[in-house]
């Protein structure tokens, strides 16, 4: 009863069905989205990780990398140490040579070797180099399947990766013995994290552009890739997990937890994932792995080797050496070595558990049908929003509501009112206007030279403040060119806009969560900028405060605000983007161009618009 | 009845010792064995098995040497000629050289069956031929019963009968393969029993399950053809071959410590010439031919004697052959004795009946190698692109001599949902210089019989007679699309896509006039699979639950608990019953929950 006469009130009153319910409902979405990503770490909401895929069975076997391998590691170390430290030879000679040791010491194990060039131009930077790779013909295999291992010679932090490489070639000498192997196994050898991996991954599928060379020599279909990282030169203490891909692509669950399985439970060596290297299992520290997690899935750019693979569905992860403690090589080796036999033991590709999660710590991760809601719900705020500023500008007459002067009269009036023809041609117009205007600096960011980029982000930020007040100039006194608009032209203009930022976020929610749910908090001042109404000097006083504060939330503005937060320099971020443009197929400035951009220009012409 | 058999019996025999008499000719068998170390440590082992039956005893279903089993099968489908093959592994041809047999005597991966069936028209010879791969099915214990329609192709161009055929028949070439099929024990344990020395004696005693399906590469091929004589006697042949690589320090393990740990450091093979060699350093030094093994330790057996059906006379006295330099000493067990061929390299041993022979190769540093000839094609198909929608076929032909083209014939089967584009057929050609340039599909394809496919029936046929130049290499690419299954269509078990089966290419020699034969490796498809596991389980347990649960609340809901005379009321279409009918209503009203449940 009381539920039917709250509807029926608010039937009748229209200010309150189409003004205030709107900006309540938009708020408690945002506040709820927020709290449900904040209660996320619970372990009411959170489940423990489990293996999915039975024929996986991590640590069920013994690894037998010990005793006299470590002798032939040294040994091989000692090979490749000579050549990397002879001085006598300049940097592309020491190159050459150590390729060819490689090759010699693939070669004499008996796998079938084979090297690729590859060339990228990016942002005015070349980045060149040549892949070296071999093959474990499995003993009774057809080439149908194979797993990759790959050794980049600097790791994801530039430091030298010695250890990493000489490990992958003792492994190759010390796999190529054993008879059991269902599938090939490919060790990669690149020369750095960031290009060779792609370069590599791209011939593969013969996806690759002219400058990357073909691949010469080739397996079947590749069912997993397991990056080595040892950069270090002591024994280390625990591994760190790497699992994030080229615009937030997950691998599957089943194989980040194989290998804290292994790791912790077969080898007893400690697994750490995004740097958080005392994890107390507390709440705040879930939530801070979470955060962590969320920020790298959202910027979306490739965190290491293993993240180029992501784009071609083969799961990957990096295995990082961190810290000072009591393992050595061959632990890592063991620890490999178990996990190419668990991935040897897959009958299908893997496709069971889960590629879209969160991990809150090394056994703990939240699935996207409990996450989702939080992303979901913060992109239907702007949806709500636009559906009921289109209901506005249909049946809402902008007056204010007329006091009611007998009930008759009142609804009388609502009745001859209540309908009023929408004027679509300009709001549509200008909007998609600003969404293709997305393309310019999308355009400028991805193809100009690096050392042009701080100048650029500040001719940004510059713009930012004129385009909007000088739009709304141009709207509010039309110029002579046209009328100045009318109020609802001004709401068409804001539903237009925060509709299709809802759409493309609550799309964006399922594709990369942390994305959609990063610009969607972002963007949540959006759905309250309207043209101020009221007395002059107020309305001024609160315009230019608003302007003021909103471009605070300006892409550019944020931008260089979380770089003067992390130290880090503009040009680095925008050089690491337009290469993740060129190189990696990173789609994360799409969205801020062509959807948050221009979502967020839209709402400075509606509060600039306060000011004419 | 009895007293007429028993005194028919001498005659029998006296008949059979006469027949045996003219045929001995053409009733023989012989075996051999030829081992052929190969660089890496690899180790070609090639048993050759072979004997005749007259065409007469054939047909008479008298079988001496042909086992019965197998030549009842081929009377019954009307089979003139079959080849079958069992092949697992890659044949390493950058390490190894030309193929065994030049590559007629090996399958693609898994279960590879061609045959010529004598039938008047293309339906009885197809119901002829699934007569037939019924029956192998069951006596190779191989599931040779899936070759059905979209698995069987009718080749033009790249079979030709090895057989003398009479131009009577009227002969249909069949082909199918199963490139999925797991070749193991449970197939080699039927082909050994085909031999007359049933693995018991000869050769045949070498082959142990656990040592041939360790091997890098192994292929078993059954071969029945009808040869005959320029003067027109003809027999029936049968040839089975067992090929295979091992690894010779894989093979050297025993069978109790099967395990390649790590051998102790003071076993170590290192390079003591680096400076930096130490008790806990080692450079290991490559693999090496001059490896010691013996028969024993390979094969994990001794060869027991000669099979004493093999024919001893004559020139195929030498059942065991052995490929190293002659400088390289070989010791063999007592009473058998050792031919040294002319050419360097080959050695024959002839062995004393019912003696177990070993051969032992002791270590040795040999200056001289067994030459390997350069393989003529090098061939390789992968699958390119990605996505679960569309894919290409890449393959590559390249041709390693500096002189001479090489024309072959190229035959690929492609499975029903698999679908080629054929107009995107492209070649690319790329000298030696590394200088690539695109041409007409029509400048290297100077021929092309293509048979497309029809969902669920039958797969694509594509044959192609192609020509590649002197010292260069061609990649053929063509696009395909990948068509969507029927949920019933997938394998009920786990799998990792769906194996395409190898192609087969058909080098035409006009030196030797017997043709090469090289297959490539089988391709896996990867189909878009929906998810089995998850939304399956979600649908029919929710479904069923919400059938259970809706089906009971809706039938309480909406029945009315009625008396009898109360029900005919409620049915009855005249005026006064539906009068009735509202009567009974409002008294249910009245009545409420007593009769009726909301």
């Amino acid at each position: 009863m009381a539920l039917k006469s709250a509807i029926r009130n608010l039937r009748s009153n229209p200010h309150l069905l189409f003004v205030r319910l709107p900006k309540l409902l938009s708020l408690l979405c945002i506040v709820v989205g927020v709290a449900w990503l904040l209660l996320l770490p619970l372990n009411e909401y959170s489940r423990r990780t489990y293996i999915s895929e039975n024929a996986l069975l991590p640590g069920q076997v013994h690894a037998y990398f010990t005793g006299s391998e470590q002798n032939i590691f040294r040994g091989y170390k000692k090979e490749l140490q000579a050549i990397l430290n002879d001085e006598t030879k300049d940097k592309s000679e020491v190159t050459a040579g150590v390729s060819d040791k490689v090759q010699s010491i693939f070669e004499e194990a008996g796998l079938k070797f084979a090297r690729q060039n590859y060339e990228y131009n990016s942002a005015g930077n070349t980045h060149e180099g040549e892949n070296s790779y071999a093959i474990i013909h499995a003993p009774r295999g057809d080439a149908t399947e194979a797993i990759v291992l790959v050794a980049p010679w600097l790791t994801a932090d530039d430091k030298l990766n010695l250890n990493g490489v000489t490990l992958a070639l003792t492994l190759a000498r010390y796999f190529k013995r054993w008879s059991l192997w269902s599938k090939d196994i490919i060790f990669l050898i690149t020369p750095d994290s960031k290009t060779g991996t792609q370069a590599w991954i791209d011939a593969y599928h013969d996806m690759h552009p002219a400058s990357v060379q073909p691949l010469p020599l080739k397996s079947g279909a590749l069912q997993g890739a397991l990056v080595i990282e040892y950069p270090l030169e002591h024994r280390f203490q625990t591994l760190h997990i790497v699992y994030d891909g080229v615009n937030g692509q997950l691998p599957n669950l089943d194989l980040f937890n194989t290998a804290v399985s292994i790791a912790g439970g077969q080898m007893g060596i400690g697994a750490n994932l995004q740097e958080m290297w005392n994890h107390d299992d507390s709440y705040e520290h879930r939530l801070q792995t979470m955060v962590r997690g969320m920020t790298k899935q959202g910027l979306g750019y490739a965190t290491g080797a293993h993240s180029s693979f992501m784009p071609y569905h083969i799961d990957a992860i990096t295995l990082q050496t961190k810290g000072e403690g009591w393992e050595d090589e061959m632990a890592l080796g063991r620890t490999i070595e178990s996990l190419c036999r668990s991935l040897n033991n897959l009958l299908e590709h893997l496709h069971q558990s889960f590629f879209f999660y969160l991990l809150m710590q090394s056994n703990r991760f939240v699935s996207i049908g409990t996450y989702l809601p939080s992303a979901m719900l913060l992109a239907g705020n702007f949806t709500i929003m636009a559906i009921a500023l289109w209901m506005r500008t249909g049946y809402y007459p902008e007056s204010k509501p007329v006091q009611s002067k007998g009930e008759k009269a009142s609804a009388e009036k609502a009745k001859t009112s209540n309908i009023a023809e929408r004027k679509l041609a300009l709001p549509l117009s200008l909007v998609v206007g600003l969404h293709l205007l997305g393309l310019v600096p999308l355009w400028v960011f991805n193809n100009i030279s690096h050392q042009y980029f701080t100048t650029i982000t500040y001719v940004v930020l510059g713009v930012d403040i004129i385009l909007p007040l000088s739009l709304a100039a141009i709207l509010s006194n039309g110029l002579g060119l046209s009328k100045p608009l009318i109020p609802q032209q001004y709401h068409l203009i804001k539903s237009f806009s925060l509709l299709l930022l809802g759409l493309s976020l609550s799309t964006l929610a399922t594709l990369n969560f942390s994305l959609s749910f990063i610009i969607g908090l972002l963007c949540t001042p959006l759905s309250f900028m309207a043209r101020l109404q009221g007395p002059a000097p107020a309305r001024l006083a609160t315009s230019g405060l608003g302007l003021i504060l909103l471009n605070l939330l300006s892409p550019p503005t944020v931008l260089l605000g979380v770089c003067w937060y992390t130290n880090v320099s503009v040009e680095t971020v925008l050089t690491e983007a337009a290469f993740g443009w060129d190189v990696w197929g990173m789609w994360t400035q799409v969205v801020v161009w062509c959807v948050w951009w221009p979502a967020w220009l839209i709402g400075g012409v509606l509060l600039g618009s306060s000011i004419f | 009845m009895t007293v007429l058999s028993l005194l028919s019996l001498p005659l029998v025999a006296l008949l059979l010792s006469f027949c045996s008499s003219t045929v001995v000719a053409s009733s023989d068998y012989h075996e051999n064995l030829l081992l052929h170390p190969l660089p890496q440590s690899a180790l070609l082992a090639s048993f050759n098995f072979r004997s005749n039956t007259s065409q007469e005893s054939f047909d008479q279903q008298h079988f001496r040497y042909l086992p019965r089993a197998l030549g009842q099968i081929l009377q019954h489908a009307q089979t003139k000629e079959l080849h079958l093959r069992f092949t697992t592994g890659r044949w390493d041809a950058e390490s190894w050289g030309p193929r065994p047999w030049n590559g007629s005597k090996e399958g693609g991966t898994g279960v590879e069956l061609w045959a010529w069936i004598d039938a008047p028209n293309d339906d009885e010879a197809f119901a002829k031929w699934i007569t037939l791969t019924q029956s192998l099915s069951g006596l190779f214990c191989a599931s040779l019963n899936f070759v059905d329609s979209t698995r069987t192709t009718r080749p033009v161009v790249s079979f030709e009968p090895f057989g003398d055929h009479s131009e009577v028949d009227q002969l249909h070439l069949l082909h199918g393969t199963l490139p999925g099929e797991v070749v193991c024990t449970e197939n080699l344990t039927p082909f050994l029993k085909l031999l007359p020395c049933k693995g018991k004696a000869g050769i045949s005693s070498l082959l142990d399950g656990h040592k041939l399906f360790d091997a890098a590469w192994q292929s078993m091929s059954v071969d029945i053809q009808p040869v005959c004589s320029p003067e027109g006697d003809c027999v029936v042949q049968i040839e089975q071959t067992v090929d295979m690589v091992l690894d010779i320090d894989r093979s050297k393990r025993s069978r109790s410590n099967p395990i390649p740990r790590p051998v102790p450091n003071d076993e170590l093979v290192c390079d003591t010439s680096k400076p930096y060699h130490s008790g806990d350093t080692c450079y290991p030094l490559g693999k090496t031919n001059d490896k010691a093994w013996s028969l024993g330790q390979v094969f994990g057996r001794n060869l027991d004697g000669i099979c004493p059906l093999a024919d001893t006379e004559g020139s195929h006295e030498e059942s065991v052959c052995l490929q190293v330099p002659h400088e390289r000493g070989v010791y063999i067990s007592q009473g058998a004795q050792e031919i040294k061929k002319d050419d360097g390299f080959t050695r024959c041993f002839k062995l004393a009946p019912s003696t177990p022979f070993d051969l032992s190769i002791p270590q040795q540093t040999v200056n001289v190698e067994v030459p390997l000839d350069e393989p003529v094609l090098h061939a390789e198909r992968t699958i390119v692109g990605n996505g679960q929608e569309r894919g290409g076929m890449r393959i590559i032909f390249s041709n390693p001599s500096n002189a001479s083209a090489v024309d072959f014939i190229y035959f690929e089967t492609l499975p029903w949902f698999l679908r080629p584009y054929i107009h995107t057929l492209r070649a690319t050609i790329t000298g030696r210089d590394g200088v690539s340039r695109e041409l007409p599909a029509s400048k290297i394809v100077k021929e092309t019989y293509y048979r497309p496919a029809i969902d669920r029936e039958r797969g694509t046929q594509l044959e192609l007679s192609l020509s590649v130049p002197a010292a260069s290499t061609v990649t053929l690419t063509y696009d395909f699309e990948k068509a969507i299954l029927r949920y019933t269509e997938y394998p009920p078990d786990a799998n990792r896509g769906f194996n395409v089966a190898p192609a087969v290419i058909r080098i035409v020699d006009n030196v030797h006039h017997a043709p090469i034969y090289i297959r490539s490796t089988s391709l896996l498809l990867q189909l878009p699979v929906p998810d089995f596991s998850m939304p399956y389980n979600v649908i029919i347990l929710t479904s069923t639950v919400i059938a259970l649960a809706f089906g009971t609340i809706f039938n309480i809901l909406i029945r009315r608990v009625v008396s009898l005379d109360q029900a005919s009321a409620l049915g009855a279409t005249t005026l006064k019953g539906r009068i009735v009918s509202k009567v009974v209503a409002i008294q249910d009203r009245f009545r409420g929950k007593a009769t009726k449940v909301e």
